[in-house]
């Protein structure tokens, strides 16, 4: 740590800073976005037909950059560009010193600040998506239902898939590798705490572009927002594509953050072989993403380019090619599945060895099947593509490299079983939420091996078959994997347990639920119901009738869990430092942990999974 | 209270064999209950491929099943606090390890042969005069015109036990062609024309829906088609409006 003395010490620093919070980042974003809107409509040509999208990604770049500016994402880089770079003052300002409960709502840059608002933004997302859910599911309670308008249940659609997708990248991810990887691996914070609230803080602004599909007219396309079917939506889509290219900028942002900050600020002693597995699902998860997320950037670029200055790069109709567009999504798709699940299973190995008091079993199969599954995850892309007629000579070697995953992902079984097996497992609710992600994550995996074999697929493509696996494996895997997580760090988090009755009540609601829901969903699409579909005939009734029952079951059980969080981070059982009695360094600070985590940093003897007992 | 000593492994192995044994059950019976009933060859090969994938999962997913039940009849740790450290501290199993590695791959490499078999079998058309097809999707609805005729329709109909051979296509947006009793399924793309070939093997109607998201009505993007008789398809032909 470096003391400026050249400035004058007395100065309280933060300077801009100090007005800047949400609120001014809103009003910022609104008026920024209003200017560009009027310089749009006021200086376009309006005789073109696209004439609309352009306003539209107007719009939404102003936004962006208005909300960038009024939560003071562009303080550090001004002042550094005018060579008036922070002094220390500013950045303890900036890090949330003294700053009580407001600096949740700031451009705040110590990393367990941005890990709690990271906790805070998966909810939000997690609960419109899942109102939207609720809203779906209600459509399909009875053949020819109508619960809300078919177009704007066609939005509904494509917004949901895309909200939950943001949601479950950043479940595990944007908490946990945020609030106690820079302390497992003995550092006072991240290497670039100023990107770490920026990733946070666009994560935000791409979130309100997305909600603002939904007020600017439906988006009749399916989240994968393919053309041709994507150039008949309106202005709705060209925020849907801004959303995405932020959402890109943010999540690469984080994940350059995560790999620099593994690489260069462990701690003496913390060597590769002794960092806690949660560490190497991070890292790779992270370095997986910035493979696959410029896929997407690239290709909602293509998309806005299409839409609004009138090249044709994906308009078959103008010389381009619509599967050129599949194929960079998929490239973005497949792996994306890994981005969002190896952070949860590296959190469960992590739950398994401190709940069952033994140490993670076959730690380096564990990154191996973590790192074999980022690696392979790149090259089957093409089996979401199996039935667009693209390329058929191929339909071999992808059913060949996608049946492969199953065995890093068989091998994920073995070291949680293995790790379990003979341990003496306390059951609390993170080991909990543990067993319900073995019992669905086998389901998941079982069903995707159907739909890799090209001759099954033919018949299950685009059916409800499809809907109902990739639900088990974010809903049952994901979002059990991400709420055992939440359940093990809470204490660390909140000084509290998380509630083990109502945490319970949760359980078994939203597990019974998934099984409900998701099976009966199998069975639409085993008889035959494609997906997307806003109505649908008699010869659905009943299946259809028992998953939004079970949805509902499912929605109960996450408002009883929104309930304990909240609860327990209020007025929940002191949990002191370490109740789990786990080693690795973040349950060795105190409760909460000091702005820069250690006053000297430790020195690491061994890794933390030696519980005592006999080798 | 170490609670984690060793129990003996009989009933682990007794579970596995009569979840297998369930699994299996299910496995042979579910596919071809609650799928569509077949009504060409590459349906009877699908059903066949669900039936024994399902039956070369059900002893994995029986495994992890009965292990998972061992662990909670023996390994809970019914004390109030922490639980002290499990008695075996195993990290690794080279053994254990290379097995289920082995065990995992020889399962993928069945399912991969298995499955690279069927696609050959599927794909497969071997008939010197098929009849054919061509598919024409727009918004939302599907059109149908049969090779070497005039006739233009937008109701499908095939005769029975000749391949028929479709050419895809669509006039605007990308829309998804599939009969659901016959297994096949191809996309129809603007500017692109893709292939399927199957043979009915049975009589009697079957249905045809749209599996690409195609818009406002992409749910009403139905349409049934019918197996006839060769005899009952040419009359039908016959009776056909030519289309100029």
């Amino acid at each position: 740590m470096t003391t400026t003395l050249q400035h004058a010490p007395t100065k309280a620093g933060g300077g801009l800073a100090r007005r800047q919070n949400f609120l001014t980042a809103l009003i910022s974003g609104v008026v920024f976005a209003w200017l560009a809107w009027y310089i749009g409509r006021h200086t376009l040509d309006t005789t073109t037909r696209s004439f609309s999208d352009q306003v539209a990604v107007l719009t939404a770049c102003g936004w962006t950059v208005g909300f960038w500016f009024g939560i003071g994402a562009l303080n550090g880089p001004g002042r550094w560009l005018t060579g008036r770079d922070h002094t220390r003052a500013d950045d303890l300002y900036y890090a949330g010193e003294n700053q009580g409960r407001a600096r949740y709502w700031k451009y705040c840059t110590d990393h367990k600040v941005v890990g709690v608002q990271y906790i805070i933004m998966t909810m939000v997302l997690l609960g419109t998506g899942g109102i939207l859910a609720m809203a779906i599911r209600t459509q399909l309670l009875t053949p020819g239902n109508h619960f809300v308008d078919q177009q704007v249940y066609n939005g509904f659609i494509a917004v949901h898939g895309m909200l939950m997708i943001l949601a479950l990248i950043v479940a595990v991810a944007g908490p946990w590798a945020n609030f106690v990887v820079p302390i497992m691996i003995g550092a006072h914070d991240m290497a670039f705490p100023r990107l770490n609230a920026l990733s946070l803080w666009t994560l935000v602004a791409a979130a309100g572009l997305l909600l603002t599909t939904l007020a600017v007219g439906s988006l009749p396309v399916g989240w994968v927002v393919l053309a041709p079917i994507s150039n008949q939506a309106g202005v709705g889509m060209d925020f849907f594509a801004m959303a995405i290219i932020v959402f890109t900028v943010s999540t690469t942002v984080a994940g350059i953050n995560t790999i620099a900050t593994v690489m260069t600020l462990r701690t003496k002693g913390m060597t590769l072989s002794r960092l806690p597995i949660f560490v190497w699902g991070s890292v790779i998860a992270a370095a997986l993403g910035l493979y696959a997320f410029p896929y997407f950037l690239t290709v909602e670029a293509i998309q806005i380019l299409d839409r609004t200055v009138s090249t044709s790069f994906f308009v078959a109709t103008g010389g381009g090619a619509g599967w050129l567009q599949a194929n960079l999504f998929w490239l973005m798709g497949h792996p994306e599945v890994y981005v969002i699940l190896i952070p949860a299973v590296a959190a469960l190995f992590e739950i398994a060895a401190v709940m069952s008091r033994k140490p993670v079993f076959s730690y380096r199969t564990a990154i191996a099947g973590m790192t074999g599954l980022a690696g392979l995850s790149i090259l089957v892309w093409a089996h979401h593509m199996f039935t667009t007629g693209w390329a058929p000579t191929l339909g071999g070697p992808f059913m060949l490299t996608t049946e492969l995953i199953s065995i890093p992902t068989g091998l994920f079984f073995l070291v949680l079983l293995g790790t379990l097996w003979r341990g003496n497992i306390w059951m609390k609710l993170p080991t909990l939420w543990l067993f319900g992600f073995v019992f669905n994550f086998i389901i998941a995996g079982i069903t995707g091996i159907y739909l890799s074999d090209i001759p099954i697929d033919n018949q299950l493509h685009g059916t409800m078959f499809v809907t109902a696996h990739f639900h088990y494996v974010f809903v049952g895997s994901v979002l059990f994997g991400a709420i055992a997580a939440l359940a093990f760090w809470f204490p660390k988090v909140s000084g509290r347990y998380l509630d083990e009755t109502q945490g319970k009540i949760s359980f078994w609601l939203v597990f019974i639920g998934v099984q409900v829901t998701f099976l009966a969903m199998f069975t639409s699409g085993l008889r035959g119901m494609p997906r997307r579909y806003s109505s649908y005939s008699m010869i659905f009734e009943h299946t259809n009738f028992v998953t939004t029952m079970g949805a509902y079951m499912i929605m109960a059980g996450m408002l009883v869990l929104l309930g304990a969080v909240i609860s327990s981070w209020r007025k929940g059982e002191p949990s002191g430092p370490n109740p789990w009695q786990a080693n690795s360094l973040e349950w060795l600070v105190p409760t909460p942990p000091p702005l820069e985590n250690f006053d000297v940093l430790p020195t690491i003897k061994e890794d933390p999974y030696n519980f005592g007992g006999k080798r | 209270m170490a609670t984690n000593k060793k129990h003996s492994l009989t009933g682990f192995y007794w579970l596995w064999f009569a979840l297998t044994v369930v699994g299996v059950i299910i496995s042979i019976w579910a596919p071809a209950y609650l799928m569509p009933q077949s009504m060409s060859s590459n349906m009877n090969l699908t059903i066949l491929t669900m039936v024994v994938f399902s039956v070369a999962a059900a002893p994995v997913a029986a495994g992890v099943y009965a292990a998972t039940a061992y662990l909670l009849r023996h390994n809970i740790y019914r004390g109030n606090s922490v639980p002290p450290a499990a008695e075996v501290q195993t990290r690794e199993n080279a053994r254990l390890t290379i097995g289920w590695v082995l065990a995992s791959t020889l399962l993928t490499v069945f399912l991969l042969i298995w499955g690279l078999g069927a696609l050959t079998v599927d794909n497969g058309g071997n008939e010197s005069n098929p009849l054919v097809v061509n598919v024409t999707g727009q918004q939302w609805l599907w059109s149908f015109s049969y090779a070497g005729t005039h006739v233009e329709s937008n109701t499908l109909v095939l005769p029975l036990d000749r391949e028929v051979v479709f050419h895809i296509t669509s006039k605007d947006v990308t829309h998804g062609f599939w009969i659901a009793q016959m297994g096949i399924q191809v996309d129809a793309n603007a500017g692109a024309i893709t292939e399927l070939h199957t043979t009915p093997n049975k009589l009697g109607t079957f249905d045809i829906r749209c599996t690409q998201f195609c818009g406002l009505n992409h749910a009403f993007m139905v349409t049934q088609g019918q197996v006839m008789t060769t005899q009952g398809f040419d009359n039908w032909l016959a009776a056909q409006p030519q289309r100029a």
